[in-house]
This record gives structure tokens, C-alpha cells and sequence, in this order.
């Protein structure tokens, strides 16, 4: 290239095209967003956090959470599976036919076959949806994370490692605070051979008063502390806790279809 | 400047247009990876008691019947009568109704005010019950129409009365059978 | 001066550089600190994953704030910096142009500084924005942002007014670096700090952003440097015009649209397009492969062991490899395995400090005696950090990709348990560790080299000023 202008004129390209199918096309697409309907029911999804949730993110952003944990469940397939929900007139028959049958991790042709030949015998049943893949056998969620489950998030804590366990279901996994609060003043006492650091700053260990605190964290039994002490959470710390149990993800939607 | 790397440029857009094409969903909003397409995401949506066979039905007439009757139910001028709105599906029964597929129908016949002299082969009766008893329903219950469903056994007991091979109805045996 | 017949007067390549002097030591100076920093705050990072209760009870110092710190520390604190010091050395050479009005570049190097500063306590005390690689608040990026204009600006201006009008390959890796960042960099902090788009959409213009700096910013810059700098060692010129023109060209045209990751929770569209983008970028990673190849073989070899040539060669052939894992990665078989594994992490570092700081390392070691006047005050101590930092280098990213490989397998089979996964990487992970304390000696060494260097410097400047204070008046100055 002869001149400098060409060369401003070719990065301008470039970068215009990506700014406008990365940057803008995103926007236009997703940016408008609104609740979805959670299928077979006439529920929307997601609701607003609640408001000490809303206050646990950002501390969770404060924190840098997300630079050990990810908030994403990713699927890698989905399946069918074939429930016999009535054996008609003719049970045995049904029985017969569906022992001889594969009845689970079914491709959605080969499914309607097997639904078909039951049919067909005068039984009844449902082709169940699932997903598929090393997270969802993790049973870190039910379906894969779409955009809807980040919809009034700011900011949206995707996590890129997962030095620590995937948190987009934690709230389904782990739905005590106490153990939420207990994981995070200790976590190595609460998960043994954890590298998670702890976080007692976001607590406050004081001497019991005449009857212990009812916001006291309640450990396991190895973890001892210190006789007449108790560990109290900061505000912060609770705001934390409600965040992760607010954290669901397992809705079925459009987008990401399982059965209920 | 070596041709090699042009050669190699263009193979690798050849098999990266290939893989967008697959895999991309064609920028539909709705379709995210595993999923390759939205026709996809739409088989795989759970369906449970009428949907289900709602769907199956849709399925069975848009591969046998929609190709005359068109998939809007409107019906093609010299080939097919439509559907929607017809007297001859709007019926309390199903008794007439399901002897069209089963013993396909000779012209000539009014439909809907106008004349059609036209021949239908029997495209039912190579269903089975369960099918035919869904794309009936299906018929009966879209684009406006609405009438009862269908059952399987229904379908089986008309099978059963007509006996193997029956013969083409005309139109005007069809006019004068119970509904 | 050499005076033609025009009665103009061509300035010498020292005057050039002597009017960079003040401008360079100010940018480099301030990210040599930087770069030591974050090599300290990364090394308590990676200590805390052996001793969980290291310094845990300090908030300032939990890991999830000190991890981004020192990312930052080392990308905005000295790569960029570095980069834009290059810059503005490499276009006063090539256009054979000294620097005017270089107050304004030393008062924006300092502007820029401080925004680091300011950023990186801002992260160190909680209220870092949350996006990768765009933590710094917004006091610390209008700072920035402004500092890069000015800097930016005074690049343009030595570039268009060169005497030299001919343009090399490095002048169009370079001028497009020059456009990029303001653009990328104003509009990830409208979209996610100043106005925040909803929901998921940050987090694609996030990646879209760190792709664009972290890749092809890094890149653009790096291998402009490369460019300008391998022919000269290599002792014949640059290989392969219209090649390094096509690698440019798929460079930005491609490189532009990675970094969306498969599996993401965004419309399929989005990773498919990545992805396409990511395999067509290979062939511009090849190309400069292909260009590095055939300039420096056949070539003559005069470089000394450990000296600024050793650095840029490593340089990209790191560039190479960290190109190669970042293509590979949005590849989707290899994806499953990796993503969400320590070999992004393993990537980033090869390509931040393995390509793109020792090639900045390479490019001060050669122009900074140049510009100051005065020989490396520790020329051994310079030959020695090559080694301290290319054995870092290694032994921080070749274990880290390992150790991400095997938790990646480990991950991926649901009967193993998450805890074994990650026991499984503390392995590999003494090993970067100790990676992570020689790349710490080797930064200290540098920033010794630069400080000392600047010492001299001012010494000298002081015994000149009292110098002339000192020396007798002549006679002539004396009236009566």
C-alpha cells in the first residue's frame, strides 16, 4: 500500500465489519430482550432477583468470583426417552414389547418409532426431552445456559475456568445458607482438598454472647472453633449467600427444550 | 507469493462455509449449539397428550396429504378440493369423512359451492390407525375447521366394516351416507 | 548536521533519537514498574494455589482481585506502554523524522500511568467492572483512553509527516494498531461500564473486545516490531511483500471476528462465525511463519547469545505457537477438551509475555542505549534475563497447558469427581509457579537495566548543568 490513508481505510474496514457483526448485530438481536415462557406452562422466566441477590452480585464481581468459577452450563447433545404412561387394554403385550426395546437415549426418529409401536400395541406414552453432555451428567444443571438466564444481570458473570465447580445451578445444588456461608469462611473445612481460598473477612468471629447468634454459622463437626466464639456473617456475606441460591438455571425453554 | 497459501485460503473458506452452514443455525435467534437448525429445535420441544399427537398428525398430512391439498388447507384448482371450511370435514361424525382415504373418492362433488371432478386415490389406507386417526384430527381442528378428533378405534372400526380392497367411492354414494 | 544543497537540513538518526529521549524513558520507565508488579502480584496468585491461607485474610489480596491485577498490570501496564514507545521510535526512524513537541507525549505517558495506577487499586479494593480485561473503572479508563489518543496522535503526526514516504510492512501493522484500540477500547466501556447493554450481550461484546485487544492489537503491534527488526538481524530484507501484505490483510480482516467460544450461551450464530473467523486467521499466522522462515534462514547470524535478536526470535516463534493454541482451541473437538481448562490462561500468558513482552524486550534492549546516549549499565545482567525469562516462559506455559489438558479430560468424564480434577493440575502447577519466580528475577533485572540506565542519564544531565554553572564567564559576557 502506497499511502497511509489505504492503510487507515483497510483497518477501518475491518474492524467496522466486526464491530458491526459482533458488536452491533448482538445488540440488535438479543439486545431488546424480554422474559421468556417456560415451556408447558404459562410461567416467564427468569424472574428478577431478589434484592439482597441482586447486591450478592456484585460482591460476587467484587470478589473476582468469576475468575475461578463459570456460570454457564454447556450441552453437548440431547436425546429422547420413551415413558409408557398407560398399558391400555393389552398390558402384557406392552410389557413384552417395551422389555425388547431400547427405551432411553434415543434419537427423536427412533423414538417416535418405539412411541409408534407402542401405540400401535394400544399402550400410551410420552417422549421425554433430555440433554446430554459431561456437564449436565455432572449435574451442574438440566439444560444448557441461554441468553435469558442472564437477562437482568449487570454485570453478567460468565467466568471463563473452572478452577472451582460451575456455579449456574448452585442454587438447586447447594440450597442451604448456611452451608453456602460455612463454604466460605472454610471452604477446605467444608470440602475437603479444596484450593479455595477462604473469605473470613467477609465475617466477623466474635465472643458468644449469653446464647449464641442466630445468624451464627454452623459448622461441621471436624471444624472447631475456639470455646465460647462464634462466626457471624457481614452483610455482605449474606447478600453473597442469597445471590448463589438465587442462582437456577433449569427452566425449560424454547431455546433450550427439556422435559419437565 | 506462494500459490500454496491460496490454495490452502481457499479450501479452508470452502470447509469453514461448510461448517457454518451446519452448524450456525442460520442466525436464528432461538438456536443455540447443540442444535443445528430451528426445524430441529422444534422436533425436539416436548410434547405430551394432544400436542403430541396434534404434531403427529401435522407431520403424516404435510407428507401425504398437503402435496394436493397444499399445507394451508386451501386446495389446489385441479387437484385437490380444499379443506378448510369444507362441509364434508365440519361433520359431527367421522364415519363419511374417514371413507375418503380409505376408499378413495371419484368425482364428481360439490365442495364448498363449487364443483370438483376430479379422482383421489385411497391415500389412507396404507396408514395405520394411529396415523390416520391423527392426520384426520389434525384436519378437523385446523385452519378454522372445528370438529371432534378421531380416534384410532374409530378409524379401525370403518376399516373393519369396508373389508379388504373396497372400492373407489363416488361422489354421489358419499352424498347420500350418514355423516 | 549535514547541510545539503538546499540549505535544508536532514536530521541524523542521532537527533532523532535524542529527541525521543525524555518521551521513551517516560513510557518504558513506568512500565518496567509495572511489569514487576505484576509479576509480583501473579506469583502471590499462582503461591495461593498451593497454600490456600497465604495472605487470605487480606481483601485486598484474595485471589479472584489479585489474578485480574496482575493480568492487567502486565497488559496495560507494560505491554501497551511498550508497544506505543516502539512505535514511536519505529516511525521517527523509518520516516526519518525527529519528535516535536515532545512534552506532550511525556505528559500523556505519565497521564497513562497514573490511569494504571488508579486501576489497578480500584481492582485491589473491589470495584473492578467485572469484565475480563476491561477491569479498570472508569476513572482509570477515561485516563487511558485519553493518554492513548494523545500518544496516538503524536504517532500520526511523526507518520505523516516523514520524510521517508515510502511504506514498509511494519508501517501497516503499526498504523493499524494506532486506529484499533481507541475504537475497541471506547466502545467496550460505553456498552459495559458507562451504558450496559442487557443481559448476555455484554459478555459477547466482552469477548469481543479482549479478542480484539489481547490478539490482534498484540498481534499487530508485535509483528510490526518483528518486521521492522528481524530483516536488520537477519541481514537481508524482509521476505515475502505481497505475503506480508495477505498476512495483514487476513490478520485484521479475521482476526477481528474470534474469540466468541463455542458452547456459549449465545445464539449458535455466534461461536459458528468465531470459529470460521479462527481457522481463516491460520493462514495469516502461517504466512508470517512462512515470512519469519525465509528471512532468517540464509540469512547472516550476527547476534550475540541472549541479545535483543534472541528476544525477538523467541518473540515470534512464540507468536507462532500461541496463534497456533488460540486457532486450536476454536476447534470444536479440541474445544471440549480445553474449554474452561487452564490451557486458555497457558495461551494468554504465551502470547502476553512469551510473544509479546519479549518481543518488547527485544526492541528496548536494541533502540533504548540509542535513544539515552549511554551503554546498558548491566550488559550481563541483560543477557542473563533472557534466559531467567525465556526459562519462565516455558516452564510457567508448557505445564499450565498440560495441567489443562488433563483436567480437561478429567472434566469431561462425569465418574470423576471435580476435586480430583483440580488435584490432578497442582502437579503441573509447581512447576509454573517456579515459572512465575524466574519471570519475577528477570523483570527485576530489567527494570534494574532501566532504571540504572536512566540514572546515568540524569547523573550525566546534573554534571553537565553544573558544568556550565561552574565554568569560568568569558570575557565577553563580562560588562563593564
Amino acid at each position: 500500500m502506497k499511502n497511509g490513508c489505504y492503510i487507515f481505510l483497510a483497518a477501518f474496514i475491518a474492524l467496522g465489519g466486526s464491530w458491526l457483526g459482533l458488536v452491533y448485530g448482538p445488540i440488535h438481536q438479543l439486545g431488546g430482550a424480554e422474559q421468556a415462557i417456560v415451556l408447558n406452562s404459562s410461567d416467564t422466566y427468569p424472574f428478577q432477583r431478589p434484592g439482597d441477590a441482586t447486591l450478592g452480585l456484585q460482591v460476587y464481581r467484587a470478589n473476582g468470583c468469576a475468575a475461578c468459577h463459570t456460570e454457564q452450563v454447556r450441552q453437548t447433545g440431547m436425546a429422547c426417552n420413551v415413558v409408557l404412561m398407560n398399558a391400555g387394554k393389552n398390558p402384557v403385550a406392552v410389557t413384552n414389547l417395551i422389555s425388547s426395546l431400547s427405551l432411553t437415549n434415543l434419537t427423536k426418529e427412533a423414538a417416535d418409532q418405539v412411541a409408534g409401536q407402542i401405540t400401535a400395541a394400544g399402550g400410551k406414552s410420552e417422549i421425554h426431552i433430555i440433554a446430554t453432555g459431561p456437564n449436565i451428567a455432572r449435574g451442574w444443571g438440566m439444560r444448557q445456559s441461554v441468553a435469558e438466564d442472564y437477562l437482568y444481570d449487570a454485570p453478567v458473570q460468565l467466568g471463563s475456568l473452572r478452577a472451582g465447580s460451575d456455579l449456574a445451578n448452585i442454587g438447586v445444588r447447594a440450597p442451604d445458607a448456611n452451608w453456602q456461608l460455612t463454604h466460605l469462611y472454610a471452604p477446605s473445612g467444608v470440602v475437603k482438598g479444596s484450593t479455595m481460598p477462604p473469605f473470613r473477612y467477609l465475617f466477623e468471629r466474635r465472643k458468644m454472647g449469653e446464647t449464641p447468634s442466630p445468624e451464627a454459622l454452623q459448622f461441621p463437626k471436624e471444624f472447631t472453633l475456639p470455646d465460647g466464639y462464634e462466626v457471624v456473617p457481614t452483610p455482605e456475606a449474606k447478600q453473597l449467600a442469597a445471590y448463589l441460591l438465587s442462582l437456577r438455571a433449569n427452566a425449560p425453554l424454547y431455546s433450550a427444550p427439556i422435559s419437565p | 507469493m506462494p500459490m500454496w497459501i491460496i490454495v490452502v485460503t481457499l479450501m479452508l473458506v470452502f470447509l469453514g462455509a461448510v461448517y457454518f452452514d451446519r452448524h450456525s443455525g442460520w442466525f436464528d435467534r432461538q438456536v443455540y449449539g447443540p442444535y443445528t437448525s430451528a426445524y430441529q429445535l422444534e422436533e425436539y420441544q416436548p410434547k405430551s397428550g394432544a400436542a403430541a399427537a396434534a404434531a403427529q398428525g401435522k407431520r403424516v398430512y404435510e407428507s401425504v396429504c398437503g402435496v394436493c391439498h397444499g399445507t394451508d388447507g386451501l386446495g389446489k384448482p385441479g387437484q385437490a378440493p380444499p379443506l378448510a371450511g369444507s362441509e364434508w370435514v365440519n361433520t359431527k361424525g367421522f364415519d363419511r369423512l374417514a371413507h375418503i382415504p380409505l376408499t378413495g373418492l371419484n368425482g364428481p362433488m360439490q365442495v364448498e359451492g363449487k364443483d370438483w371432478s376430479l379422482a383421489m386415490a385411497p391415500m389412507g389406507a396404507a396408514l395405520s390407525d394411529a396415523d390416520l386417526a391423527a392426520v384426520l384430527t389434525y384436519i378437523r381442528n385446523s385452519w378454522g375447521n372445528k370438529a371432534g378428533e378421531v380416534t384410532a378405534d374409530d378409524v379401525k372400526s370403518v376399516r373393519a366394516a369396508l373389508g379388504a380392497r373396497p372400492q373407489p367411492i363416488s361422489g354421489s354414494q358419499l352424498k347420500a351416507m350418514p355423516e | 548536521m549535514i547541510v545539503n544543497e538546499t540549505n535544508k537540513t536532514n536530521p541524523t538518526a542521532s537527533e532523532v533519537d535524542a529527541s525521543l529521549r525524555v518521551p521513551l524513558l517516560a513510557l518504558f520507565g513506568g512500565a518496567a514498574l509495572w511489569l514487576v508488579v505484576g509479576s509480583v502480584l501473579a506469583l502471590i496468585a499462582s503461591i495461593k494455589f498451593h497454600a490456600p491461607d497465604f495472605l487470605a485474610d487480606c481483601p485486598l489480596l484474595t485471589y479472584g482481585r489479585v489474578q485480574p491485577a496482575a493480568d492487567d498490570a502486565l497488559l496495560y501496564g507494560f505491554c501497551i506502554p511498550a508497544g506505543l514507545g516502539v512505535m514511536l521510535w519505529l516511525f521517527a526512524h523509518l520516516g526519518q523524522v525527529p519528535l516535536r513537541g515532545a512534552i506532550v507525549p511525556v505528559v500523556a505517558s505519565n497521564l497513562w500511568h497514573l490511569g494504571v495506577f488508579i486501576g489497578l487499586a480500584a481492582i485491589l479494593l473491589g470495584e473492578s467492572t467485572g469484565f475480563a480485561w476491561l477491569e479498570f473503572p472508569r476513572g482509570g479508563s477515561v485516563l487511558l483512553f485519553f493518554a492513548y489518543l494523545l500518544l496516538a496522535l503524536w504517532v500520526t503526526m511523526s507518520f505523516a509527516g516523514r520524510r521517508e514516504r515510502a511504506l514498509y510492512p511494519s508501517h501497516w501493522f503499526l498504523v493499524a494498531a494506532l486506529f484499533w484500540f481507541p475504537w475497541i477500547y471506547s466502545t467496550a466501556n460505553l456498552f459495559l461500564v458507562a451504558w450496559p447493554v442487557r443481559g448476555v450481550v455484554q459478555a459477547v461484546i466482552g469477548w469481543w473486545f479482549a479478542d480484539n485487544l489481547v490478539f490482534v492489537w498484540l498481534a499487530l503491534v508485535g509483528i510490526g516490531t518483528a518486521f521492522y527488526f528481524l530483516p536488520k538481524y537477519a541481514g537481508r530484507p524482509l521476505q515475502g511483500y505481497y505475503l506480508a501484505l495477505y498476512a495483514f490483510w487476513l490478520l485484521i480482516l479475521f482476526g477481528s471476528w474470534c474469540g466468541i467460544p463455542l458452547g456459549a450461551p449465545v445464539p449458535a450464530w455466534l461461536p459458528s462465525v468465531s470459529s470460521f473467523a479462527a481457522i481463516m486467521t491460520f493462514v495469516s499466522v502461517l504466512s508470517v511463519g512462512v515470512i519469519m522462515c525465509k528471512t532468517l534462514c540464509g540469512g547472516e547470524k550476527c547476534a550475540s547469545l541472549g541479545g535483543p535478536y534472541c528476544f525477538i526470535r523467541f518473540g515470534l516463534g512464540s507468536f507462532l505457537l500461541s496463534a497456533l493454541m488460540f486457532i486450536a482451541m476454536a476447534c470444536p473437538k479440541f474445544n471440549l477438551l480445553t474449554q474452561f481448562t487452564w490451557f486458555g490462561p497457558a495461551q494468554t500468558q504465551l502470547q502476553l509475555y512469551g510473544f509479546f513482552a519479549m518481543t518488547m524486550f527485544g526492541a528496548i534492549y536494541h533502540l533504548l542505549p540509542r535513544v539515552v546516549g549511554f551503554e546498558w549499565p548491566f550488559p550481563k545482567l541483560a543477557r542473563l534475563q533472557f534466559w531467567l525469562s525465556m526459562g519462565g516462559v516455558v516452564l510457567l506455559v508448557v505445564p499450565l497447558a498440560i495441567g489443562g489438558l488433563v483436567q480437561g479430560m478429567k472434566l469431561n468424564n462425569p465418574g470423576i469427581a471435580f476435586l480430583d480434577a483440580t488435584q490432578a493440575t497442582l502437579f503441573w502447577f509447581r512447576f509454573s509457579t517456579t515459572g512465575l519466580l524466574f519471570m519475577l528475577v528477570g523483570n527485576l533485572l530489567f527494570a534494574l537495566n532501566i532504571f540504572a540506565l536512566t540514572t546515568v542519564w540524569k547523573f550525566a544531565l546534573v554534571k553537565r548543568v553544573i558544568a556550565i554553572v561552574k565554568a569560568p564567564l568569558e570575557i565577553a559576557e563580562v560588562k563593564a
